[in-house]
């Protein structure tokens, strides 16, 4: 999908811009050639000796790796992040590292990233060739995630059946069986828990709304991947089409028209 | 704390002992070691368990109480160093963070030193140790509370360090060339990663000189940028320069871990001072929130108290906005304890319960004063013991088990709380079993206060009889199914006091008008109380 490689572009322009930049990763990401100066979060088993760099703060949250830490390199070089398991722990996690940055990069799936609903936060989407089979299919799969993510926030003054939990495909049937008029309200886009076909109905057919909205502002692509690949230009034009998102290939080095 | 052998997991429930843990329990990871290898005093080690309270009460009395939870705010900040002192002596070199923590530790050695409470207890904990090693450390602060093995830790490091940074410098500037020239003989503006593609389409004849083709299809190139000689020495100088400044932090880390090797014993004694503290603090702040004080350990099995109180009960009723009545006791050896329903007899027991536990704790114990003794084994039997459902055994036989259990434990020294035993068979038959238990606690001279609503026990056995005072009259009824009114009225109503009377005297049970209170009809009322008089 190059969630990495378009969190490096996104790193380095911005440690270009002369921003102080932070990182995190929802579990674990090896070998990243940071800058110094760049805040990051990574777990103590996988501190490397040198450079040495800053301990900041040696945190009680827990992840798949270990024990995490707060750390501010003060060398170019290659460095491990990690991140919290828990979405309590990564909301701890990006407040610690917001405080010391002027911008804040997380790499990680989209689910987990409810957490910056409502906040200054921003999605990047990332799709590419290792997700589908097909281009049509990975286009398809990526306007219906943008679209769920893009839902839009509930209008308190209209009618609406407020749901506690998620959405499920078998509750979005019944509404539509029902004739359902009122706005679906969901705590935030990440509670919707369908894809494809179901969701697309459900997002045609029922005015699916939510209590915290979230912020998808570009998509980026990646082509190629190890078992397919997809033409390059004809698939960035078409996810950019799809979404109506700035869309970018950083392996082509390319935006949509 | 543990309880070990002194009293099982359901009594330990009826006591409250997990809500005591809870209530004095340490707050840093050294006090909380200490405090989980905690036993109970044991009979024979009353002048011990006394002095320990006595130590309590008066740190309580001593310090404010903002004074005690500043200190315990330090504490509760403290990293846990004992693994890294522990992998330092062992000759083993601690990592940044080993020393981000172990100056953390020495830092607020130095702050707990200087706090008030510290300065009152005449208490230092700080030494040579945790002075040389915050000293060692000093050249890592950074901000707050930051550590970097920075380069005034080593006189060749700074060079060092330079010299990696230009080396870098020169890979960047090496590579930065290579890309920047395929950039523009491909006509991108940049080329991103390590791999990136080309279309065909883009393609003005052969790629530029170094690209590497990974992948090709009908409309693009998947293609990766060799490294071209100057990037390749500029890296092997980097590489060598990157060895020696490693190998310099490394020989910064093995010389401050030598530091904190040469000092580990000075440390771990810091460490356990810390702890003890922390112990000590904890139980002063329970002593000091719940108006303790320090009681006489005797070497009789006794309790005598006065104003005495069960703490989770008290604590539930303060949230409730409710009255919490202390009560006064003395019971030497076996005696029967009668009253009326709902005056407060199981409370009376777990109230003993609760000022045991604290005693053989070397705790101060919630009353206006008290006098206790020191037990083996404390032990309920009766009503409140969790019903466990289902099994072959009705619940007089899982009490006649029960029972069993603890007679055949014989430990010397028994303290046992007994709740209505028996309530479930005939009042006949009933009355004659808790009769021999009595006789039989009698003669074991243990420590017994059995609640019972059979009248003629404490005689027939020859025990001391203490009877809860009981209802004073109703004042005013409250309205029809208003439960909370009829505890409110039943509250106001109910003299708690718990009085020694004579051996024959008849219990009490103010059933009928507790049943009247309760809103049961008055037709109904009336027709026990006339069979009460026939």
């Amino acid at each position: 999908m190059g969630k990495t490689t378009a969190l490096l572009a996104m790193y380095e322009a911005a440690w270009r811009s002369g921003f102080r930049v932070g990182l995190a990763s929802i579990g674990p990401k090896t070998g990243l050639r940071l800058h110094s100066n760049t805040v990051f979060v990574t777990a103590r088993p996988l501190l490397a000796p040198s450079p040495a760099v800053e301990i900041l703060k040696i945190s009680d949250i827990e992840s798949s790796a270990g024990s995490l830490l707060y750390a501010r390199t003060a060398h170019d070089g290659l460095y491990d992040l990690a991140g919290p398991s828990s979405a309590s722990g990564l909301r701890a996690a990006i407040e610690h590292v917001a405080n010391r940055s002027d911008i804040v990069l997380i790499d990680g799936a989209i689910d987990r990233l409810a957490t910056l609903a409502s906040g200054d936060g921003a999605i990047v989407v990332s799709c590419g060739a290792a997700a589908a089979k097909t281009e049509s299919e990975a286009v398809c799969d990526v306007a219906t995630l943008t679209a769920r993510l893009r839902v839009p926030l509930f209008d308190s003054r209209a009618a609406a059946v407020e749901l506690e939990g998620a959405l499920t495909a078998t509750m979005a049937a019944e509404f539509i069986a029902a004739g359902e008029e009122r706005q679906i309200v969901v705590g935030d886009s990440t509670q919707i828990v369908m894809s494809g076909r179901s969701l697309s109905e459900a997002l045609a057919r029922l005015r699916v709304r939510c209590r915290r909205a979230l912020d998808v502002i570009a998509t980026t692509v990646c082509a190629v991947a190890p078992e397919r690949s997809f033409d390059p230009g004809p698939f960035l034009d078409a996810v950019a089409g799809a979404t109506k998102l700035p869309s970018f290939d950083v392996f082509a080095g390319r935006e949509a028209a | 704390m543990r309880r070990l052998e002194l009293l099982d997991a359901a009594t330990a429930e009826l006591l409250g002992f997990d809500w005591l843990v809870n209530a004095v329990a340490p707050i840093s990871p050294y006090g909380s070691r200490l405090f989980s290898e905690l036993v109970p005093f044991r009979p024979g080690n009353e002048r011990a368990a006394e002095s320990r309270a006595r130590q309590i009460a008066e740190i309580a009395e001593r310090l404010p109480s903002d004074q005690v939870s500043a200190v315990r705010s330090l504490l509760e900040q403290l990293p846990d160093v004992v693994g890294a002192v522990a992998r330092a002596s062992l000759g083993e070199p601690l990592d940044d963070p080993g020393f981000f923590e172990l100056r953390l530790f020495c830092e607020m050695v130095e702050r707990v030193d200087a706090s008030p409470a510290a300065g009152a207890l005449g208490q230092r904990i700080s030494s040579e140790a945790t002075r040389t090693v915050l000293e060692a450390l000093a050249p890592g602060r950074r901000e707050a509370a930051g550590f970097y093995l920075s380069d005034a830790f080593d006189a060749e490091l700074a060079a060092a360090r330079g010299a990696y940074a230009q080396a870098q410098a020169e890979v960047d500037a090496a590579r930065g060339r290579e890309v920047e020239r395929v950039a523009r003989e491909l006509g991108r503006e940049e080329v991103a990663g390590d791999e990136f593609i080309v279309m065909r389409s883009d393609l003005r004849g052969t790629l530029p000189q170094g690209v590497r083709v990974v992948r090709e299809s009908a409309t693009y190139l998947l293609c990766a940028l060799e490294y071209g000689e100057s990037s390749q020495a500029a890296l092997q100088r980097r590489e060598a320069a990157f060895g020696r400044m490693g190998a310099l932090e490394e020989r910064v880390r093995l010389h401050l871990t030598s530091v904190a090797r040469a000092h580990a014993a000075g440390l771990g004694a810091a460490a356990r001072a810390l702890g003890e503290l922390d112990v000590s603090l904890g139980a002063a702040r329970f002593s000091q929130v719940h108006h303790c004080t320090a009681p006489v350990v005797i070497r009789e099995p006794a309790l005598t108290f006065e104003r005495a109180r069960f703490l989770p009960l008290e604590a539930e009723l303060t949230v409730a906005g409710r009255r919490y009545v202390p009560i006064d006791l003395d019971l030497r050896g076996a005696a029967v304890l009668t009253g009326p329903n709902m005056g407060g007899k199981s409370l009376a027991l777990q109230t003993c319960g609760f000022l045991a536990l604290c005693a053989a704790f070397g705790l101060p114990v919630p009353a206006a004063q008290a006098r206790v003794g020191l037990f083996d084994q404390i032990a309920w039997l009766g009503t409140g013991l969790r019903e466990r459902s289902g099994g072959l055994l009705s619940s007089f036989a899982r009490e006649v088990t029960a029972l069993k259990d603890i007679l055949a434990r014989m430990a010397p020294r028994l303290l046992i709380f007994v709740d209505e035993f028996a309530r479930t068979t005939t009042p006949h038959e009933g009355k004659a079993i808790v009769v021999a238990l009595t006789e039989r606690l009698r003669q074991r001279k243990a420590c017994a206060l059995l609640a019972t609503h059979l009248q003629g026990v404490a005689a027939a056995a020859g025990v001391a009889h203490f009877a809860v005072r009981g209802l004073k009259g109703i004042r005013t009824l409250p309205a029809a199914r208003d439960l909370k009114g009829a505890l409110d009225a039943l509250a106001d109503s109910m003299d708690y006091t718990i009085a020694k009377v004579g051996g024959d005297e008849a219990p009490q049970a103010d059933a009928i008008a507790l049943a009247a209170l309760l809103g049961l009809d008055s037709e109904f009322v009336e027709a026990a109380y006339r069979a009460l008089s026939q």
